[in-house]
């Protein structure tokens, strides 16, 4: 059981993400979203696309290797702005006073 | 005005005497090269000089170019009211200023915001070309007020100008209200190459902005000329866009970021902030740093906070911060559930530091909280796996480091008590359930224990039972088997080992009883045909030492009923048994008639006197009995046959089981012919010939046979390197480091596992390396394996060429071997004698001696008769 057997996912990477399955997703529907990803990205067509869709999944039907995964996940040295979530910044229309302030600011 | 202007508005007085008449002005080109290439200062003083001693027209002529020049370049810098100061002086004191400095005197006026006045100049049709660029170019640069532009009076209302710049407010507003459609941005009033190009160019960036397109906002930004009057926006926005946090805005910039982006980005700025106060690694940096990021957190994501307050906790425990201080930055303690311990232990195991006892402590108390939080159940495949990595981790240690950590660990360790003041009740109900003081995480054993009984399978049991392998007493190993033939009863590996350990102790009967319940899980198993194969030959050689023929008679029988006793040499070795059973019952006639066959199977009667020699090892034999039954001269066909006819028989000695060993004073033979190779020998031959003489300490042997395989170059390099390392005296301790490092790097590039797991163990000096006496490669440096390609190379030539084995730098002893050997066809018997050195002797006797922690080191002993051949 060594820590590094997936190649093309990375530690800190969550296979389910990859596969597009919620954390609670039981064995059937990862490997439905599994085929289906397949699907989308076949070999020929997207190679690191599928190895990367191929390794997670190994990494999810494997009891042991899921288990391993979820251990060594946790990056103590990983940025703090990682922890930020990863969804797009707000960003409101303030009409165009305060951008004419930076422009007239001496 | 400031000081730095004083020694410029010393302007010089008018000419005293002047000619009047157009003369050619020294040094002009002097002052033009100057200003050419922007040298505007040195050219103003240059200028004055030569005013001073001409006093002519051109004279002032080309001062007044060069004012002109430093008025632009004052400007330029930023230095606006001292350019206007002295524009105002030359102006007043020159008469041939006015038209000179009317192009620089546009700037000037520009700077005053009087947009009107510089305008108007623009309706005059015969305005110069230079003129009017000046004019669009302090339009470019200096113009912020959009809306008075579009509605300058001194312009008539279809002027481009005021058109253009009516359609920029227009659209400015619009992208900073919200949304708007791609026509919006074309702006087909404002021309390209006009003085606003910026601003069509930088409307279209906040739009992309807005849109989430930073790609192409930032691509905007790109083109956005820098001296423009709209570039003042650039910082703004990329601080908005996340790719400059760094940089140092001005207040209206910051409002805007605020008001545009909310707190998030202060929260980022904070965490940038932090992470290079971690990197200096300076108390005084990051406390502050703590304390800011975390009210920004608090601000922006309050579901953030207490993530974030662990994660920053983790990093304060790498850096051994004072944890009250830390605590108190952080606005109260971190949470210790199932998400800080495990952060806590791969923090700890990622460190540099030695890994052990307490990293499986933290990873206990991680399992606690994740099992009460319902990350995985107590007895679930997670917890298994969870208990092999925490052995995994204690197999990294060295076996005497081990030993070391965990008595002081044991000692000192008293509970993670301080971790969980200030704890919700609920993580402290976790604690308090474990009242018992429990350090099963100290040693593999129950670890694998407890990883086997909740997920039993093959990899799991395999790795207990390499580890269990290694303790000296048998009986650990034996019950990790019987675990494994418990839990997974269809596996025959544990049995095969059973059946080998029963054997190596001479419980033959045990032995044959886990074979048969081998054979009858699985008859065809390669391992298990050759175990039946192996343990008959151990009981025959029982059988034979008990001098009991029937028996013997039979277990031959059983053992020639063997499929696969037929193949290979194999048979070779059967009638080596039969000719030790007649030797026994001393019919010389038969015994010799097994000697022919034997040398006929084996290619030569070398090979046959060595396979019968080994099996009548095996069944006692004296040396009487070797001196009457074997004969003492030997003719060697070909005369450099004795290397392949050694190594043939290593190599089925090897395969059926039974290790043998070659006689000391066939050494000076086996020397010779190693020397005179030339790649004659096969590289497996070679390399069992040197392992069968490491078995008897026969170093010099190996040492040469290595020589011969590095010949050999290829693919078995690494394997020789090995070879080499092994043969090598203790004293040659940095030679050898370096062949065991050549050979990983070799192994590594060409995928053999088999020869870089061999290497980690020779230089741990692990008991199944088969030697212990390098232990301070169980340093804290011993996992360095890397080498370049150059250092390959060097190492392999230098081993290349050293063809003499390395004797010991003290004078040796040596005494001649009692027997000697003699080969018919050696052209100088008398230099035949085997030497042995005491050195030798004594050097076994301390490897015998320095058995490693509770391990014994099995030295085998050398075959009766060993000198008496030929």
């Amino acid at each position: 059981m060594k820590t590094n057997r997936q190649a093309n996912i990375r530690l800190n990477e969550d296979p389910r993400e990859i596969l597009g399955v919620p954390p609670d997703a039981d064995d059937a529907r990862i490997r439905q979203a599994y085929l289906l990803k397949v699907k989308e990205n076949p070999p020929d067509r997207a190679p690191a696309a599928f190895e990367r869709i191929r390794d997670a999944y190994e990494v999810l039907r494997d009891p042991r290797r899921r288990a391993l995964h979820m251990f060594l996940s946790a990056d103590p040295h990983a940025p703090l702005l990682s922890l930020l979530p990863a969804n797009r910044q707000e960003r409101k229309f303030t009409g165009p006073d305060p951008w004419l302030a930076v422009l007239r600011e001496k | 005005m400031g000081v730095k202007l004083n020694r410029e508005t010393k302007l010089p007085h008018p000419p005293v005497r002047g000619t009047g008449a157009s003369v050619p002005v020294p040094q002009e080109e002097e002052v033009r090269g100057l200003l050419a290439k922007g040298k505007a200062k040195p050219a103003v003083e240059l200028a004055k000089e030569i005013h001073k001693r001409c006093g002519c027209p051109e004279s002032e002529a080309l001062l007044v170019d060069a004012y002109a020049a430093r008025i632009r370049s004052l400007w330029k810098t930023g230095l606006k009211e001292e350019a206007k100061a002295l524009f105002e002086l030359v102006h007043e004191r020159y008469s041939s200023a006015t038209a000179r400095l009317r192009e620089v005197g546009v700037l000037v006026r520009a700077s005053d915001g009087n947009l009107e006045e510089l305008l108007r100049t623009l309706n005059d049709p015969a305005l110069p070309q230079e003129i009017r660029r000046a004019i669009e170019n302090a339009v470019r640069c200096q113009v912020c007020d959009l809306s008075a532009l579009a509605q300058c009076a001194a312009l008539t209302a279809d002027h481009p100008l005021r058109t253009a710049a009516a359609a920029l407010v227009k659209a400015f507003a619009a992208v900073t209200v919200g949304p708007v459609k791609e026509a919006a941005l074309v702006l087909p009033e404002v021309s390209h190459r006009g003085p606003l190009a910026a601003w069509k160019i930088l409307v279209r960036a906040i739009a992309y902005f807005y849109r989430q397109d930073d790609e192409a906002c930032e691509r905007c930004l790109k083109i956005i000329d820098p001296d423009s009057a709209p570039a003042r926006l650039i910082p703004a926005l990329r601080t908005m866009l996340r790719s400059r946090t760094d940089e140092r805005l001005t207040f209206a910039a910051d409002s805007l970021v605020a008001q545009v982006c909310g707190n998030k980005l202060s929260l980022r700025r904070a965490l940038e902030a932090l992470e290079s106060a971690f990197e200096t690694r300076v108390q005084g940096k990051i406390l502050p740093e703590i304390q800011r990021a975390m009210t920004a957190c608090d601000v922006a994501y309050p579901e953030l906070v207490e993530r974030l307050r662990q994660h920053i906790h983790v990093r304060a425990l790498q850096l051994d911060l004072p944890i009250r201080k830390v605590r108190a930055a952080l606005g109260g303690a971190s949470t210790k559930n199932a998400y800080f311990w495990r952060l806590y232990a791969r923090s700890v195991e990622s460190s540099r530091g030695p890994i052990g006892p307490v990293t499986c402590a933290l990873w206990e108390q991680f399992r606690r909280h994740a099992v009460a939080e319902g990350w995985f159940e107590e007895n679930g495949p997670e917890a298994a796996a969870l208990y092999l990595h925490m052995a995994e981790l204690l197999l990294e240690v060295s076996v005497d480091s081990l030993e070391t950590l965990q008595s002081d660990f044991a000692e000192q360790f008293s509970g993670f008590q301080t971790f969980y003041e200030d704890q919700p009740p609920a993580i402290r109900a976790v604690e308090a359930k474990y009242k018992k003081r429990d350090l099963y995480f100290l040693s593999p054993s129950p670890l694998f224990e407890r990883a086997c009984s909740i997920d039993p399978h093959r990899e799991a049991f395999e790795q207990w039972l390499n580890w269990a392998r290694q303790e000296s007493d048998w009986r650990v190993a034996d019950y990790v088997a019987e675990c494994w033939h418990r839990a997974i009863p269809n596996h025959s590996e544990p049995l095969l080992y059973l059946m080998e350990s029963a054997e190596k102790r001479g419980a033959l009967n045990k032995a044959t009883a886990f074979l048969e319940e081998a054979q009858k899980l699985d008859a065809v198993n390669p391992e298990v045909r050759r175990a039946a194969l192996r343990l008959l030959i151990a009981q025959t050689g029982r059988h034979l030492r008990q001098r009991k023929p029937h028996l013997v008679e039979q277990d031959l029988a059983a053992l020639e009923a063997l499929p696969q006793a037929q193949v290979t040499d194999r048979p070779a070795y059967l009638l080596a048994l039969r000719w030790t059973c007649e030797v026994i019952r001393s019919d010389a006639e038969m015994g010799s008639s097994f000697l022919s066959q034997i040398g006929h199977l084996l290619g030569s009667p070398a090979a046959a006197i060595l396979a019968c020699q080994n099996a009548g090892a095996l069944a006692g034999l004296t040396q009487e009995d070797f001196d009457r039954h074997l004969p003492q001269k030997v003719s060697l066909d070909p005369a450099d046959s004795l290397v392949s006819a050694t190594a043939r028989v290593c190599i089925l000695g090897d395969d059926v089981g039974a290790t043998f060993t070659i006689p000391t004073a066939w050494h000076g033979r086996l020397l010779q012919e190693l020397t005179n190779a030339h790649g004659g020998l096969e590289g497996r031959q070679l390399e069992t010939l040197g392992r069968a003489a490491l078995r008897t300490n026969q170093k010099e042997l190996a040492y040469a046979a290595s020589i011969a395989g590095l010949e050999m170059g290829g693919d078995a390099e690494a394997r020789f390197l090995l070879l080499r390392a092994r043969a090598l005296p203790e004293w040659e301790f940095e030679r050898r480091d370096d062949c065991i490092t050549a050979a990983v790097e070799l192994g590594r590039r060409r995928r053999d596992t088999s020869v870089i797991n061999e290497a980690v163990e020779l230089r741990r000096g692990r008991p199944g390396a088969k030697t212990n006496f390098f232990d301070w490669l169980d340093s804290e440096d011993w996992h360095d394996f890397s080498m370049t390609t150059e250092q390959i190379h060097a190492v392999l030539q230098r081993e290349r060429h050293s063809p003499t084995f390395p004797t010991d730098r003290s004078a040796p002893f040596r005494v001649s071997f009692s027997r000697e050997t003699m080969f018919l066809d050696d052209e100088d018997l008398e230099n035949d004698d085997e030497p042995f050195t005491l050195d030798d002797v004594a050097r076994l006797a301390a490897e015998m001696s320095q058995a490693r922690g509770r391990r014994q080191k099995k030295v085998r002993r050398d075959l009766p008769g060993q000198g008496d051949l030929f």
